[in-house]
């Protein structure tokens, strides 16, 4: 599914798209994704006219109003440097989502090399980097929601990798892990009673595992199930690989 | 906004019904993935192959239908073409008359429902009795299957049970082993009173021109020995291109449909029964049908005419297991359906639009297909479709996305939209002007807005 | 009819016209498809009598315990193909009634049917039954019991070695245990319009 990617040049200079869910909601993941890539030795740049990957309008139907937004992004992105995104879903838009809609379109060469430098997280931490093992420690029970986007990618087994070797945490399994979240998108709020009853037989399978805190590479998915729980009145706490991956940096633990 | 129907049949299904099919498709789901990766050291690159060998012969059809047609000529079997569902309907009935048969026994055939086949013979004062057990149940409780290999899969014992005694097959009793043993007696007789027998075809060798045949009840094999005269049903789509490649494919299909390693009969049958076996028909004839699907081949969904109709996308599908399998309102639910019952609709593509919507993209469905159908890709060619077509099944509880797009692509709108959105932190839900945001508060506890929070500290960062 | 014949095939070449090129066929290895420990087995006999029973059919080598198990089922009246009965009759007390002739009329009086297998597959405990070889099809299907009466120089490893062995025959089944559905509930029941009972006999020669 990824296709190949550019490793990161000597200097590791890299892009960041933060998403516009961390733009709205998650400025911390956001955050955490810059000081982690820094404590790796990246320069990290954030081109300030990003917007958003263009996804919801790809899976809401609208391939042409989608198509816009991709090509504000691919503009913005432009150059050589490898893209971060601290989201497997919108990763995944943009190495495989635009290149489906662009199939027909004039200018598929530029979204296609955009394709090639995007790398998820994870995913570049581990594959990009080489890192397998991270430092500091962060205590506590930990249960990894891998995101359905990651499907078919490395960022499952990478984000898996980082987490199982903080001193400190145990990685929980959750029953029926692969079953997806019931976010999707607009599916979300088009479908409603689907949606969330996908979501809270997540959140009982997550409960069932007696977790501190639900791990993910993909806001999207905690925006649902963290909404969903709170709205029951049983608050879940939830973060980014990142947030985790930093806070061990300072020696943390569930916050 | 208009609301989506599908998630109105979920809201409206009883809890047991949704318990019944939750708990049948967990259990296969789990059993095929412990199957695969017990008995293969590599399942994933067996279900490639397999959706290349379906792609190879999808794009070679025009090669392969005639040869497979001269074959089976060659082997004794007539071979008719259906263009639509009345064809093919049509064609049986004109064979059942020149037969001078007037009773059917039909082994379980999919095909056969999309066509209507049984009410069009009824109608006409033809008895087309259905023999596989959950297909059965369906034709006495006048339903529809639910999914396409476990039809009865949203039906719990005792309504069975009920049923049963309704057709006065015996006092209620629903104990599953004597309501089996009460189908089975039930059968016998008509089996041998029946003139006509009918089944599909799972594949059909291009090679030899040997139909292949899967069930587990015996019912295909019966309704083969006492007719006279056998008719298949068999879609365009069913060809495989050499009898080596079915061992590839029978590996791979009953792990993936019922995680069994084979089903208990697979039948290859190359024509009528052979000189001096006493039971077995005369006749045989295969009746290829298009019914719709030469378009799918003429557009850009084409992989989906791959599909070996195993169900194990069903059985994974996180939406399908929440809602079963009428709410797709058509003969093929799931995954597979929100892709073919659409296309095959035709020029009523618009009401079948909003089943490619009912899915939130999570992937599972290509993840398990033994062919490799990459059916969230097709989900979204059909979204686009109906947004094209301004279908508004599709566009029903869709967020306009243009509008979405006006913002998404200029900066400086952007920007003031998350210096903005702040309004959220303090405004009551009811009164969040975004219908799309009224819908997901009204379940979900929304965030804190942190819109110009990350981009106030980079600048900060970069100051530093 | 050949009207929508042609309609049909026109339709598909015109779909397939503007593709500039058409997908290939694959190779594919014959060894990633085989179950795994099939092909390093020794004793295809062992291997199949074990796989037959993985699916609740009964593996025999001997008449006398085919005599066995049908007594200790009370299935005392069955058909056997004439061929075969010679050679069985000897070992059958006279209490048992065995027809060498199926009267459909009376399918249900047949409590066991004894027939001839074509075949054998060791991958996954599966007999195969033909129709040259078989002397009545009925025989094998309608009774309680079926066995097969199987030769070890006909047992095959894999799929890929029974496909290419398929004999040319107008009817082949691949029979592996006894019918089953799952239909209600999910509940395995056997015995459903096949036999409930599989049994494969195997005699040397």
């Amino acid at each position: 599914m990824t296709p190949d990617r550019q490793l990161p040049g000597a200097d590791k200079r890299v892009q960041l798209m933060a998403t516009c869910l961390c733009d709205a909601f998650y400025a911390d993941t956001a955050r955490a994704a810059v000081e982690v890539l820094e404590h790796l030795g990246c320069t990290v740049e954030f081109p300030e006219r990003q917007t958003c990957c263009g996804q919801p309008a790809l899976n809401g139907g609208d391939w042409r109003a989608s198509r816009k937004v991709v090509r504000h992004t691919v503009e913005v992105f432009a150059g050589d440097l490898p893209v971060i995104v601290p989201s497997a879903s919108c990763a995944a838009m943009l190495f495989h989502g635009a290149p489906l809609e662009f199939e027909q379109e004039p200018d598929l060469a530029a979204v296609r090399q955009l394709a090639r430098r995007t790398w998820e997280f994870a995913d570049f931490i581990v594959n990009g980097l080489g890192v397998k093992q991270w430092p500091g420690r962060f205590d506590g029970r930990l249960a990894f929601h891998r995101s359905c986007h990651a499907r078919g990618t490395a960022t499952g087994a990478a984000a898996l990798t980082l987490l199982s070797s903080l001193a400190g945490a145990t990685v929980v399994p959750i029953d029926e892990a692969e079953q997806c979240c019931g976010f999707g998108g607009t599916f979300a709020v088009a479908f409603p009673h689907v949606s969330a009853n996908m979501g809270a037989l997540k959140l009982e399978h997550v409960r069932a595992a007696r977790p501190d805190l639900l791990v993910a590479v993909d806001m999207s998915c905690m925006m649902h199930l963290g909404g969903l729980a709170e709205a029951e009145g049983k608050p879940l706490t939830t973060r980014h690989l990142a947030q985790v991956l930093r806070d061990a940096l300072g020696q943390g633990g569930p916050r | 906004m208009a609301r989506q129907s599908i998630d109105a049949f979920i809201a409206a299904l009883p809890a047991e019904k949704r318990a019944a099919v939750y708990a049948g498709t967990k259990t296969t789901h789990e059993k095929r993935a412990q199957l695969l990766l017990d008995h293969f050291v590599d399942s994933d690159r067996l279900r490639r192959w397999a959706g290349e060998i379906k792609q190879h012969v999808l794009e070679n059809l025009d090669t392969y239908l005639p040869q497979v047609e001269a074959k089976l000529q060659a082997n004794g079997a007539q071979v008719h073409w259906a263009a639509t569902a009345d064809e093919a309907c049509a064609a049986v009935h004109q064979i059942m008359v020149a037969h001078g048969a007037t009773r059917m026994v039909k082994a379980k055939t999919m095909v056969s429902e999309e066509i209507g086949l049984a009410p069009y013979l009824e109608q006409r004062g033809m008895e087309a009795l259905e023999t596989d057990l959950g297909e059965f149940i369906i034709q006495i409780d006048r339903d529809h299957p639910s999914h396409i290999v476990r039809p009865v899969i949203h039906k719990n014992r005792a309504e069975i049970a009920r049923s049963f005694e309704r057709e006065g097959l015996g006092a209620y009793n629903d104990d599953p082993e004597t309501i089996t043993r009460r189908a089975r007696q039930h059968l016998r007789p008509k089996y041998l009173a029946a003139g006509v027998g009918l089944t599909g075809a799972n594949f059909v060798s291009a090679e030899s021109g040997r139909l292949v045949v899967v069930t587990n009840e015996g019912n295909s094999r019966f309704s083969l020995a006492a007719p006279r005269c056998h008719i298949a049903l068999v879609g365009i789509e069913k060809l495989v291109p050499r009898d080596h490649d079915l061992a590839l494919f029978l590996n791979l299909l009953a792990r993936s449909a019922t995680a069994q390693n084979l089903t208990v009969y697979t039948e290859f049958i190359s024509g009528p029964r052979a000189p001096g076996q006493p039971d077995g028909p005369e006749e045989m004839h295969v009746i290829f049908v298009d019914n719709g699907r030469s378009a799918i081949l003429a557009g850009d969904c084409r992989e989906i005419l791959r599909c070996i109709r195993c169900g194990a996308c069903l059985n994974v599908c996180p939406v399908y297991r929440q809602v079963s399998g009428h709410a797709y309102r058509s003969v093929y639910p799931g995954p597979l359906g929100a892709v073919l019952s659409p296309l095959l609709a035709g020029e009523q593509f618009a009401e079948m639009a909003d089943l490619p919507k009912a899915s939130s993209l999570c992937g599972a469905c290509q993840e398990v297909c033994p062919v490799n159908i990459p059916i969230p890709d097709l989900l979204l060619r059909l979204r686009d479709r109906g947004k094209r077509e301004h279908a508004p099944a599709a566009a029903a509880g869709t967020p306009p996305m243009g509008a979405w797009a006006l913002l998404a692509a200029q900066p400086a709108i952007w920007k003031t939209a998350l210096a903005a959105g702040r309004i959220l932190n303090h405004l009551p839900v009811k009164l969040i002007p975004v219908p799309a945001l009224r819908a997901w508060v009204a379940r979900r506890t929304l965030p804190a807005w942190r819109g110009g929070e990350f981009r106030k500290w980079m600048r900060q960062r970069r100051r530093s | 009819m050949s009207d929508s014949r042609e309609r049909i095939l026109g339709r598909v070449r015109d779909a397939l016209a503007p593709l500039p090129r058409r997908a290939p066929l694959p190779d594919w290895s014959e060894a990633l498809a085989v179950r795994r420990g099939t092909r390093e087995a020794g004793d295809l006999w062992a291997l199949f009598a074990e796989r037959l029973k993985a699916v609740n059919g009964t593996p025999l080598t001997a008449v006398p315990d085919l005599v066995a198990l049908l007594e200790a089922g009370g299935w005392r009246h069955g058909y056997c193909d004439p061929a075969l009965w010679p050679r069985l009759r000897g070992e059958f007390p006279a209490a048992f009634t065995v027809e060498t002739e199926f009267d459909r009329r009376r399918v249900d009086d047949y409590q066991f049917g004894i027939t001839a297998a074509a075949g054998a597959i060791a991958e996954t405990g599966t007999l195969v039954l033909s129709d040259r070889g078989t002397s009545c099809r009925l025989g094998a299907l309608a009774p309680w019991v079926h066995v097969a009466v199987l030769r070890r120089e006909q047992i095959v490893a894999d799929l890929p070695a029974a496909i290419a062995a398929l004999p040319a025959d107008p009817n082949v089944i691949w029979v592996t245990g006894p019918s089953k559905t799952a239909d209600v509930e999910g509940i395995l029941i056997e015995g459903v319009h096949g036999p409930g009972r599989e049994v494969a006999l195997l005699l040397a020669g």
